[in-house]
């Protein structure tokens, strides 16, 4: 069973995450402004998206979360001049990324902060928490300040 | 040493032995056709490979379907057979995606190896652009991505791949030129075939200057939505003689799969992906016993610019990162080295899967394909891809039997 995330308060309209029981911790977290990540106690590896078992060989479901560092690296981006949904019609080009996070997994996110011009593949970045409804949070992530 | 262990080797005895062979090929009209139904496509499709093949509908016995973004049925396969009236034997329906016709061939050629069916009905059709409610759109997109961790940063699907084209171009120090090469041979092709959307001449500016969906991609990188049908007929080279189908036969030399990952966030690296179409590949060229060098014909998923690189380069036509390259030096063209999807592709011709690369293919090998046709045709390779470059699958055809 799903936890749907069905409030629509302030107005938003951008599809929302639907909680599951394995992935609530992460989006507890994030309601927080902590960044959290599953990790298996068999092999001490990160994983992402959160599963109830460990994807690894050790099929464990002794997962912990740990409380991560917050920094990543831009491994790929796309700028979107066009949304999912009609909620994006008028909303200027964004920024898709896939970082890869210093626990060493992949996270898809908006790079927020800088003009979508200046994101490149390597730029350092760091989350930053959007509360888009009073249910759910976004982690997202802007260029690292020095 | 002696082993019961299956291996790839045995699918070439099983493929020599029975002879499994495309004998008919079908496809409807193409384009923006309201008022026909998912299932008014499926079975148009399938009376013109039955015609095609100059058999009764009687005597199919299997039917392989794939599923529809319109008209959402649990059971597809026997959903459509009650509609066209069929009783088969064997039935099955695959949902892989963009892997799903390509592999239709391979498991039609299971289900006759293991005496299930005789002769294989293999059909897809869908009213995909006329009839997919715009609430039916976002649900399709949501359902290419991770609908809880990706989808609510607003990722498209030719976001998706955009994120793939724009690692590609960074780690090969390649240009969106490379990209938009791709769409200019496939519109150059569906200029050549009656039953394709777009045959304007396209030039490598006006992939360049067109609107901007996804960076580094834009609506020309992208493949069309459209209305058709289309369908082949998989049997043994015995059964056809048996049945007087007068067509020549393109013979099944190989099949294999490979898989990548499901969502991009699970992705290592590229290699990840060119590994799996590689080993998609390799199974299909170890059970035909052939290697690149022999393919006179390919027909890669084009359902953006990039995939065909990534395919290209995965299979091992070049070495990584010279797809691009090869793309733009027009080598991919009828004619040229290695003419890739001669029909248009879905960048070009219609969007239905890789159905209608499976059936360019065998028009090919049967030296049906009119002004398209490429000299000396006798080996052909079709490649599927499911997801954001997720599920790989491939087939190798030719024109003469196994040896």
């Amino acid at each position: 069973m799903s936890e749907k995330a069905t409030t629509q308060s302030g107005g938003y309209q951008k599809p929302l995450p639907e909680f599951r029981p394995e992935t609530k911790p992460f989006w507890d977290g994030c309601k927080r402004h902590e960044l959290v990540l599953p990790k298996s106690r068999t092999t001490n590896e990160f994983f992402f998206y959160p599963r109830a078992v460990s994807p690894g060989e050790d099929m464990t479901q002794d997962i912990e979360w740990v409380k991560a560092s917050g920094k990543a690296k831009v491994w790929t981006f796309a700028i979107h001049h066009m949304g999912p949904t009609p909620a994006y019609k008028n909303e200027p080009a964004y920024v898709v990324a896939l970082v890869e996070t210093q626990e060493g997994v992949k996270m898809m996110t908006n790079i927020v902060g800088c003009d979508p011009k200046d994101v490149h593949i390597g730029m350092d970045v760091e989350v930053v928490f959007d509360d888009v409804t009073p249910e759910v949070t976004l982690p997202k992530f802007q260029p690292t300040s020095k | 040493m002696a082993t019961s262990i299956p291996r790839v080797e045995d699918a070439r005895e099983v493929l020599k032995k029975h002879k499994i062979v495309i004998a008919g090929v079908g496809e409807t009209e193409q384009g923006k056709i309201p008022n026909k139904s998912s299932f008014q496509f499926l079975s148009e499709a399938s009376k013109l490979a039955i015609e095609d093949a100059g058999i009764k509908k009687s005597d199919v016995d299997g039917l392989v379907t794939a599923f529809s973004l319109v008209e959402h049925t649990f059971m597809h396969c026997t959903t459509f057979a009650d509609y066209f009236g069929l009783r088969p034997r064997y039935f099955s329906s695959i949902a892989i995606g963009g892997a799903t016709a390509v592999w239709m061939a391979a498991e039609a050629a299971m289900a006759i190896a293991s005496g299930q069916a005789e002769v294989v009905l293999c059909v897809r059709g869908d009213n995909t652009l006329s009839g997919i409610s715009s609430s039916g759109m976002v649900a399709l997109i949501r359902e290419m991505c991770h609908a809880e961790f990706e989808f609510p940063y607003g990722l498209t699907t030719p976001g998706g791949y955009a994120l793939a084209a724009q690692r590609y171009l960074h780690e090969y120090g390649l240009k969106r030129e490379h990209l938009a090469a791709v769409a200019v041979t496939m519109r150059k092709h569906a200029g050549m075939k009656e039953n394709a959307m777009n045959k304007e001449p396209l030039t490598i500016e006006d992939v360049l200057k067109s609107r901007v969906i996804a960076e580094p991609l834009s609506k020309y990188d992208c493949s069309i939505i459209s209305d058709g049908g289309a369908a082949f007929i998989v049997t043994t080279e015995e059964k056809a003689k048996t049945l007087g189908i007068q067509k020549p036969l393109a013979y099944l030399w190989g099949m294999g799969q490979g898989y990548s990952h499901q969502y991009l966030t699970t992705l290592k690296d590229l290699n990840q992906i060119y590994n799996a179409v590689e080993s998609s590949g390799q199974r299909a060229f170890q059970t035909a016993g052939i290697s690149t060098k022999d393919v006179d014909i390919a027909f890669l998923y084009d359902c953006f610019t990039i995939t065909v690189l990534l395919e290209f380069e995965g299979l091992g036509f070049v070495p990584k990162g010279e797809g691009g390259p090869f793309a733009l030096e027009g080598r991919m063209e009828i004619g040229k080295d290695l003419p890739v999807n001669t029909h248009g592709g879905l960048l070009s011709q219609a969007h239905l899967g890789a159905m209608h690369h499976v059936v360019e293919a065998t028009l090919q090998l049967r030296g049906e394909a009119g002004p398209r046709q490429v000299k000396n045709a006798e080996v052909a390779l079709v490649h599927g891809n499911g997801g954001i470059v997720s599920a790989h699958s491939t087939i190798l055809l030719g024109k003469q039997p196994l040896s």
